[in-house]
């Protein structure tokens, strides 16, 4: 593993990779990042998030006019949350005057101001900026607001969750974390898992993290009990 | 390019007035990421030169009417403390040299920040001098460029920039606020090291064209030097 910086070459041939660019058929890298020769891996140490279809994100509500609800993501992105289709054969259905239409299809009343997660469903370059089309929207209640690095959230969740289940065992917290950089802490000691979240952030590079969260969690519980 | 009766000796005994060689750098020291609410940032020590770096962005960009839909733009504010230097400073607010240097540090990340991927959105980069001692634009942007590297804005390239001029006879590099005040020519250089390409070229006083290219050689073989340190400031943030 070496470290590489914005300019620096990749690969001697074109090879399709994130955080890359491909000048005069070599690869160069774009951002400071930890390039594993032997797999031909490039990580990024620092990166902006660029939206993706499918990525959870956790937003405030910013507008919310004519049932179409605009969410700020701390971005140069924006989300929109349409309202759901109306009924297939038009008209009122028969759910429709009891609230909304079948418990699915059912929209969250979200007023601004509200924080809200949701499923990136489409990226749309629109006339001036990225929209961002979302759906399963989510009113997250109470709780707290962590903003990390997007370039962190890989590490805040870790291998198959691992980081984030023992973040969540260790402060008894409810942790939603936004591909975006934006982390929701909810219940628990909040405050433990923010010092632990921007803990990560900090040593995310350095080896040997898990063992190190694990100790500052568990000193951390019984600081709270004495 | 003062002149007139007063004017200093600029060579002595084949030396610069602090004792460099014609072709050496002052001493540099770049620091990453001391500033907690930026995405990015860099402190720099050039010499006598003080200068703080920092990166916001990319954000959605205000006022709306400024905004490009194809690609994001910069703001860049150079701005010299009050008590930079000996000389007044003291207005609020940029000044003309101060929007002078904006601008062409801007023209500079232009070229190596990747705004197609950002539509709609602005980048800041906010240079403020603290302490001056000539050369302060091109410390400002290799600052810059450290503080735009480690923020993660995806760039092509990490620039820099370093000045060259002409004392006597002599082409001498990285000038110091006498000789920049008194030489015949000074020529600030930006470069993109990976495949040398200039970014910024201004001229005050008059140089011939074999002096330019003598001037270009030196700033590009210095340019391995201050690449070098701008790597080293990166890597240590994270080692």
């Amino acid at each position: 593993m070496k470290i590489v910086l914005p300019g620096d070459k990749i690969s001697d041939g074109p090879v399709r990779m994130e955080n890359t660019i491909v000048e005069n058929g070599k690869t160069y890298a774009t951002v400071i990042g930890m390039l594993d020769e032997s797999k031909g891996a490039f990580v990024p140490l620092e990166s902006v998030w660029y939206p993706r279809q499918g990525d959870f994100v956790i937003g405030i509500v910013e507008n919310s006019k004519n049932n179409v609800q605009t969410v700020q993501f701390d971005s140069p992105f924006r989300g929109l949350i349409l309202p759901p289709p109306r009924p297939r054969f038009g008209g009122r259905g028969r759910d429709d005057r009891f609230g909304g239409g079948p418990r699915e299809e059912r929209q969250e009343v979200l007023h601004i101001g509200d924080v809200v997660s949701a499923f990136v469903k489409d990226v749309k370059r629109e006339s001036d900026q990225i929209i961002l089309i979302l759906e399963r929207p989510k009113r997250l209640f109470g709780g707290k607001l962590v903003e990390v690095r997007p370039s962190k959230v890989p590490r805040i969740i870790g291998k198959a969750s691992t980081m984030l289940k023992q973040l969540e065992d260790g402060t008894k917290c409810t942790i939603l974390v936004g591909l975006n950089g934006i982390i929701w802490v909810n219940g628990g000691n909040v405050a433990l898992a923010q010092k632990a979240i921007t803990k990560i952030q900090e040593e995310a590079h350095i080896g040997g993290l898990t063992e190190r969260i694990s100790e500052l969690l568990t000193s951390g519980s019984i600081n709270r009990g004495s | 390019m003062g002149g007139g009766k007063n004017k200093p000796e600029l060579i002595v005994g084949g030396k610069r007035t602090d004792g460099r060689a014609m072709d050496e750098l002052r001493p540099i020291k770049i620091q990453v990421g001391i500033l907690k609410n930026a995405e990015g940032s860099a402190y720099l020590e050039w010499g006598n030169n003080k200068v703080l770096a920092a990166v916001y962005g990319p954000k959605e960009a205000q006022p709306k009417h400024i905004a490009n839909p194809d690609r994001a733009i910069i703001k860049c504010r150079y701005q010299m403390a009050p008590f930079s230097s000996l000389e007044e400073h003291s207005r609020s607010g940029p000044n003309r040299r101060a929007i002078e240097i904006s601008k062409v540090t801007k023209e500079v990340f232009e070229n190596v920040i990747m705004l197609d991927n950002f539509p709609g959105s602005e980048i800041d980069i906010f240079v403020e001098v603290l302490q001056s001692d000539g050369g302060t634009r091109a410390a400002g942007i290799t600052a810059a460029a450290v503080a735009v590297a480690s923020s993660g804005i995806p760039m092509r390239d990490i620039p820099y920039a370093v000045s060259a001029g002409k004392a006597g006879e002599e082409i001498i590099l990285d000038l110091n606020k006498i000789e920049d005040n008194y030489s015949e020519a000074d020529m600030p250089i930006a470069v993109a090291p990976r495949n040398n390409d200039i970014l910024l070229l201004q001229m005050d006083g008059s140089l011939t064209s074999e002096q330019i290219r003598k001037a270009t050689d030196m700033v590009i073989k210095a340019g391995e030097t201050i690449t070098k340190l701008q790597r080293e400031a990166l890597e240590a943030r994270y080692s």
